[in-house]
């Protein structure tokens, strides 16, 4: 294999190495100013977005692809027992993460020049995201399992950069400890299969797995795997650390973490649980699957996650429902998301997958551009409570309208994102036909459940009065803030709440590019595996 | 071909943003969006090429116009538009109210931007609900109605709305839901190649009985909360109380009537065997709401809320007529649609009248008004009596000949709606003797007649009223000019 063809397709990853260690440089230089920093982070998370963009070919973006499309949704010959592979799917999610990485950068362009712990933020960051794109590549367990790592650590040291709030430090401890729990549940479970394999490559387990079948240990395995991947995921009863930490950190870095590195999980579940099961079966029944019907995961572990969807999306609904902090309520509704998203990966056909890729696509944005309005309007004096947000539609009509946009599109109202997401995850439901619809019933009604808590932010916003600014902590707390621009959210972050907003609504009206894309990644994804 | 329904449904968008953008002079350009669009209809109706009738035992449409939206193999959505007899006369019902709402409240000075651009949204998403021929486009449209009704309601109501606009987003859209899933479960089951409606239509007979009543029942689920029948009707009230007027008159004017088009168009049309099972559960269902709209309208104090609950008996027999499943109850439960449409809108904008010109729309605290509000009252009378079925206004073509199908198809049963009509005609011409007429009381001092732009936006109604009672052949003719026209589904 010649350098450049071994180098090539890890452009993105490089570009964000670069990044990283420029910004740790830089910060050994003593160069700390936010501007410069932010500025390296953004460029280098737009270059490698730009790769991606590029590797999917689309349009004129094609010239700057680094893989050759030869690359691509090829599967290596068996027994090589690659470590990574090139999916067009683990592109999508790649573009998908850059995405996220980008939103926060932006936002953080806004913040102080002369903040502490910039450089730290930035470079763990990057890191952060650098593995993300390694876990859209995996095909080996340990593989994913150490790529996953590799944003774990960095993230919990996100969270805890502010070494000066007890809040942040306690989340962080939490974050850790349960981390490195459930990555201790992820590894077992990868080793219970390996010794029901003899290999750890999902490409030889695919293989294999027919002769093995499922035998008491690899179901084991599998549990195991799906107890340690469902803490990364926030999958109900494993979700309890997520509101802590999502309320304890930063805003900015809750935005990364919901939007951002929840998101390998669900990917890490694509890999292991839909791959070397789906060809399995299908082999087996000897059928395509594209045939209409769903492909059956194997009964145990299909109901097993089909239950622990439908209890997630209930209890991130019903616990989001008695909230009466923003950021509590964000993060509730973010793990009654991930339900959403778990139903595609229980249905298992290549519609089920795309409209569990584009909710995860709409989730950056709805989510992570949520968590960023609320990072950003703590400088205008508006607190943690909803009742804090009083009137803050009609004072700040733009800022307003934009988080109103991203709580309706949460809500999967339609002409937004989130509407589209859920209309093609549940159509995929019904349309695979028996016990699936019941998913798509559950799930409906789950939105249905969740228009409350939006609903009620929106009177809060809109029919309740005063504002904050009235009040004299309010009023204390706007004057001290520095002056920015942007009606006092800077332009940094104006422009990533702007971009947000803009996709959601753009992919809303007029979904065919994006979800083309995604349909075709997930039909090589499902009738190629892994 | 022109594409005639976009240009629609573009006017009332563009105008709705250039309402909102245009500040204090909101009004004049909501008027003049409303007079374009108007026009349109107008064009519409002269130019209305009549219902290209059946082809392959599928409905066509006119002036239709399809586009490819979301194309994904398994999932084709378009965006397809196209009209007939029953879409274009309640189209024509949007264009009326429209205007009437907008010159009715032309004085509107609670954020007039907003309140003028959200009327026309509410109007743009029924028009758009009328002419979809796309199970998605059509849910949107069903959708994007809620959301300018939730916040005019929310923001410009009575003491207590939030508590109704909530309640009415969160009924309803409850409602809709379960419809989705019915409408997706009759694409992919039905095996239909695509969302339009001319696939699903001719997939729609492979299903079975059994499914076809399963499927008409959740979609009737979406459909009657909106109408709103016993027992899902608890929102109604609640919205139309705290409703300020415009918004009432929207509510009951048009919101309403989407569910009887959906039912007509989606259900009814598409799943006759399913119609066929579920057909005495409807009828039940049309007794309760006639029974229980009137009976418990006597009781009632306050104006707003009696003409609510007489429009939930109202629409009990426009299910009644739908029920019956022929083509002339079809005919006149669209009558009837197009006639409560008018007059409902008309009633409650008197009953706002009365509220701000006496302080209070309790009908036992005032009376004898008619020496001071002499117009007031006449358009109180006017409303009231097209509303018991007065021969030479509206509602008594729609009402004949909904009590004329009963006959045809249920013979004797046609008595229960028949002596309930003289319940309806009870309790208003009571209303009218305590308030309209007798010795004065409660009447302020200062009170005056109607301002110019109230009696301009009732006239509008009032005057549709008389036109469409006598002569009635106008809207019929249209209205059979759709698959009514020789429907025998059952």
């Amino acid at each position: 294999m010649d350098f450049t063809s071994f180098v090539g397709p890890f452009v993105p990853e490089i570009l964000l190495l670069g990044g990283t260690l420029l910004i740790f440089l830089l910060d050994v230089l003593g160069l700390r100013r936010n501007e410069w920093l932010s500025t390296v982070a953004v460029t280098a998370v737009v270059l490698a977005l730009l790769s991606v963009l590029g590797d999917l070919g689309f349009g004129p973006l094609s010239v700057l692809a680094t893989l050759s499309p030869g690359q691509i949704d090829t599967l290596p010959a068996f027994g090589s027992a690659p470590l990574y592979h090139f999916t067009s799917l683990g592109l999508v999610f790649q573009a998908i993460f850059l995405l996220s990485a980008l939103l926060v950068t932006l936002a953080s362009a806004s913040r102080p020049s002369d903040e502490p712990g910039a450089p730290i933020f930035y470079g763990l960051l990057l890191l952060a995201t650098l593995g993300m794109l390694l876990v859209a590549v995996a095909s080996d367990l340990i593989f994913l399992l150490l790529a996953i790592e590799v944003v774990s650590i960095p993230s919990y040291l996100l969270v805890g950069y502010r070494r000066r709030e007890t809040r942040s430090m306690e989340a962080a401890m939490k974050f850790f400890i349960i981390g490195a729990l459930s990555t201790v549940l992820s590894f077992y479970g990868a080793s219970l299969l390996f010794g029901a394999y003899g290999t750890t490559n999902l490409f030889l387990i695919q293989a294999d797995a027919s002769t093995v079948g499922f035998p008491v240990l690899v179901l084991l395995g599998y549990g195991f795997l799906v107890a340690g991947l469902a803490f990364k995921v926030t999958l109900v009863p494993f979700h309890a650390w997520a509101v802590d930490v999502y309320d304890g950190a930063p805003s900015d870095v809750s935005a990364f973490l919901a939007g951002g590195t929840k998101k390998i999980g669900l990917f890490a579940f694509f890999l292991v649980f839909l791959g070397p099961v789906l060809l399995v079966n299908t082999a087996a029944a000897g059928q395509s699957p594209f045939g209409g019907g769903a492909v059956d995961l194997g009964p145990t572990l299909s109901i097993t996650l089909g239950v622990l969807a439908v209890v997630t999306m209930t209890v991130g609904n019903v616990l989001a429902l008695l909230q009466k902090e923003m950021k509590r309520m964000l993060a509730y509704s973010s793990i009654s998301q991930a339900g959403y998203m778990l139903i595609g990966i229980t249905i298992g056909t290549a519609p089920a997958l795309t409209g569990a890729t584009l909710q995860i696509f709409a989730h950056v944005l709805m989510k992570g551009g949520a968590f960023l309005v609320v990072a950003g309007v703590g400088a205008l004096g508006i607190g943690p409570l909803i009742d804090d947000w009083k009137g803050f539609g009609v004072r700040r009509p733009l800022t307003g309208a934009a988080f109103a946009l991203m709580l309706l599109s949460l809500a999967g109202v339609p002409l937004t994102v989130g509407f589209v997401s859920k209309f093609i995850l549940f159509s995929a439901a019904v349309q695979a036909e028996g016990w699936f619809i019941w998913l798509a019933v559950a799930g409906l009604l789950n939105s249905a459940l969740s228009v409350f808590y939006y609903a009620r932010v929106l009177k809060v916003m809109y029919f309740d009065r005063p504002g904050p600014l009235e009040t004299a902590e309010g009023t204390a707390a706007a004057a001290s803030a520095p002056a920015l621009g942007a009606g006092g959210l800077g332009y940094g972050r104006a422009v990533a709440i702007g971009l947000a907003a803009v996709l959601i609504v753009g992919v809303g009206l007029y979904p065919q590019p994006v979800v083309g894309a995604i349909q075709m990644a997930a039909q090589h994804f499902v009738s190629a595996g892994v | 071909m022109f594409p005639v329904l976009s240009t629609l449904l573009a006017t009332l968008l563009v105008g709705t943003v250039l309402t909102f953008l245009s500040g204090k002079y909101a009004r004049w350009t909501a008027l003049l969006v409303s007079f374009a669009f108007l026009a349109e209809v107008g064009y519409l109706l002269m130019y209305f090429p009549g219902w290209p009738g059946l082809a392959g035992g599928v409905p066509q449409f006119a002036d239709s116009e399809s586009y490819a939206w979301i194309h994904l193999g398994w999932l084709q959505v378009n965006y397809t538009v196209g009209i007939d007899g029953i879409s274009l006369v309640l189209i024509f019902l949007t264009a009326i109210l429209q205007i009437a709402t907008v010159v009715y409240s032309w004085e509107e000075q609670k954020k007039p931007a907003a309140w003028f651009g959200l009327l026309l949204l509410t109007c743009l998403g029924c028009v758009g609900v009328f002419v979809a021929l796309d199970v998605l486009l059509f849910f949107l449209f069903w959708e994007a109605v809620l959301v300018p009704m939730f916040f005019i309601i929310g923001y410009w109501g009575g003491p207590r709305r939030r508590y109704a606009a909530i309640k009415f987003f969160v009924y309803t859209h409850v409602a809709s839901i379960v419809m989705l899933v019915g409408l997706l479960a009759l694409v992919f089951y039905s095996g239909a190649t695509s969302f339009d409606y001319s696939s699903v239509f001719a997939a729609a007979p492979t299903l079975g009985v059994a499914t076809q009543a399963f499927l008409f029942l959740s979609l009737f689920f979406g459909f009657g909360v909106k109408f709103p029948v016993v027992p899902f009707h608890t929102w109604l009230p609640d919205a139309h109380v705290e409703a300020p007027t415009g918004g009432s008159v929207l509510l009951a004017g048009l919101l309403l009537k989407l569910g009887g088009y959906g039912l007509i168009r989606w259900a009814v049309f598409v799943l006759p065997l399913g119609f066929h099972e579920v057909q005495p559960i409807l009828f039940v269902i049309a007794f309760a709401s006639i029974a229980w709209g009137s009976i418990v309208s006597l009781a009632q104090r306050d104006l707003k809320r009696l003409v609510a609950f007489s429009s939930i008996n109202h629409m009990g027999i426009v299910l009644l007529a739908i029920a019956l499943g022929s083509s002339l109850g079809l005919l006149a439960a669209v009558l009837l649609m197009f006639a409560h449409g008018v007059v409902s809108a008309l009633l409650f904008m008197t009953a706002g009248s009365v509220h701000h010109t006496y302080g209070t729309r309790d009908i036992a605290s005032i009376g004898g008004i008619t020496p001071t509000t002499p117009t007031l009252s006449t358009m109180v009378m006017v409303g009231s009596l097209a509303s018991l079925g007065l021969p030479w206004l509206i509602s008594f073509p729609a009402e004949f000949t909904a009590l004329l199908a009963t006959w045809d198809g249920l013979a004797y049963w046609v008595l229960i709606p028949l002596g309930i009509l003289v319940v309806t005609a009870a309790f208003y011409i009571w209303m009218m003797q305590r308030m309209l007429f007798g010795p004065p009381k409660g009447v302020p001092p200062t009170a005056h007649d109607l301002p110019w732009y109230e009696t301009a936006g009732m006239g509008i109604l009032a005057g549709a009223a008389i036109l469409f009672g006598v002569l009635p052949f106008l809207l019929v003719n249209l209205i059979t000019n759709s698959p009514i026209r020789g429907f025998a589904g059952l």
